[in-house]
């Protein structure tokens, strides 16, 4: 029953995968960036800039599964 | 360049190219969507793009919007010059506390450039009128938009990518103002941190490797940058006009929720170009430690 099904897949599945696993990882850091910023509002701007790099890496396994894999 | 971008939009398929026929007919009356690559004026093979006339009229609008309010500059700003000293000023300030208060000087005019004007294009692009008034022809459900006269300037990734490449290049001559091509290679390969003896030696060898991982990641800036953008604003446009085709007798009242929403993203995606653009710029013309210090010290 499962196999057949999993046979079935097709199309872009590392893309998918990627975009999930993307956007669970953008989610995280946003979580605890406004964790940060609400104990500690005077860091906000640094704590910014450290989220919107590491949202930016985050982003980036999209692009590389996007372009690399075939 | 054009034709890349557009070989690969064909080739990949980000969004299906056409629905499955199962689907009911209101939702098959939505049709295609929205293409993906922006369409020519004037037939086929034509160069101008009804992107590219967006692109314009935003520009030419900003320049003589900004001309006219500092023509007459006052002591005490008022009306249209006071708007744009405050969206400079508030810019500023902002960038400033994040690049700081050297780098800005010299890189501001980028990065306000490019906020103000990805901010203009996508607000303009969710001007009612925009993607509906064009050629079209008579469909199965009314008469149908095939060719719009104006399309969302950066729902088109020719126009996104060409920011980007812009962006690297000035990234590239701002590194090398900043640090000099050693300091600039030394910034990709060169040993961080304090160790000594054999640590020392292995700590050079894993960063001279993790330089090369480090250029990897900089080469696929340009292409996220561009993605990113050009993602967020293609979905948008993209699900205004599905709502607007979901329920042909709510389609006054659908897409308006989402309309707010793109409002927000048009914001939320300017801002986040920009700081992208500043931060990689900071992190690269960032000097040592101890350099800094020493300067400041002068």
């Amino acid at each position: 029953m499962f196999m057949p099904m999993l046979a079935e897949l097709s199309g872009n599945l590392h893309v998918g995968l990627a975009a999930l696993g993307g956007a669970l990882g953008v989610g995280l850091i946003g979580m605890k960036a406004s964790e940060a910023v609400g104990r500690n509002p005077g860091a906000s701007t640094k704590i910014l800039v450290q989220s919107i790099l590491a949202i930016a890496f985050a982003e980036a396994i999209v692009f590389y599964a996007l372009f690399l894999v075939k | 360049m054009g034709a890349a971008v557009h070989g690969f939009a064909q080739g990949t398929a980000l969004v299906p190219a056409s629905p499955e026929p199962a689907q009911p007919a209101a939702a098959a009356s939505a049709g295609h969507g929205i293409p993906q690559s922006a369409q020519s004026l004037g037939g086929e093979g034509g160069f101008v793009t009804n992107s590219m006339v967006v692109t314009w009229v935003v520009a030419l609008g900003l320049i003589v919007f900004a001309q006219s309010a500092t023509r007459n500059m006052k002591r005490i700003p008022a009306g249209a010059q006071n708007f744009w000293e405050w969206l400079v000023e508030s810019l500023h300030d902002f960038l400033e506390g994040i690049i700081g208060p050297e780098l800005v000087k010299k890189t501001f005019w980028l990065f306000a450039t490019i906020f103000i004007f990805i901010l203009a294009t996508n607000w303009f692009g969710l001007i009612p009128g925009v993607g509906t008034i064009g050629w079209g022809e008579q469909g199965a459900h009314g008469f149908e938009v095939t060719r719009p006269l104006l399309r969302g300037g950066n729902a088109d990734l020719n126009m996104t990518s060409a920011m980007s490449m812009v962006f690297m290049v000035f990234w590239f001559i701002w590194a090398i103002q900043a640090n000099g091509v050693g300091g600039f290679l030394g910034h990709l390969f060169g040993a961080k941190g304090e160790s000594t003896g054999v640590l020392r030696v292995l700590m050079v060898i894993i960063f001279f490797l993790v330089g090369f991982l480090e250029i990897f990641s900089i080469s696929f800036r340009p292409i996220s940058l561009s993605f990113r953008l050009f993602g967020n604003i293609y979905a948008g446009e993209n699900m205004l006009d599905a709502m607007s085709n979901l329920v042909p007798s709510l389609s006054w009242l659908l897409p308006v929720p989402f309309y707010f929403m793109e409002l927000l993203v048009g914001v939320v995606q300017a801002l986040v170009f920009t700081l992208l653009t500043a931060v990689f710029t900071m992190l690269i013309c960032m000097h040592d430690e101890g350099d800094g210090k020493a300067h400041a010290q002068h």
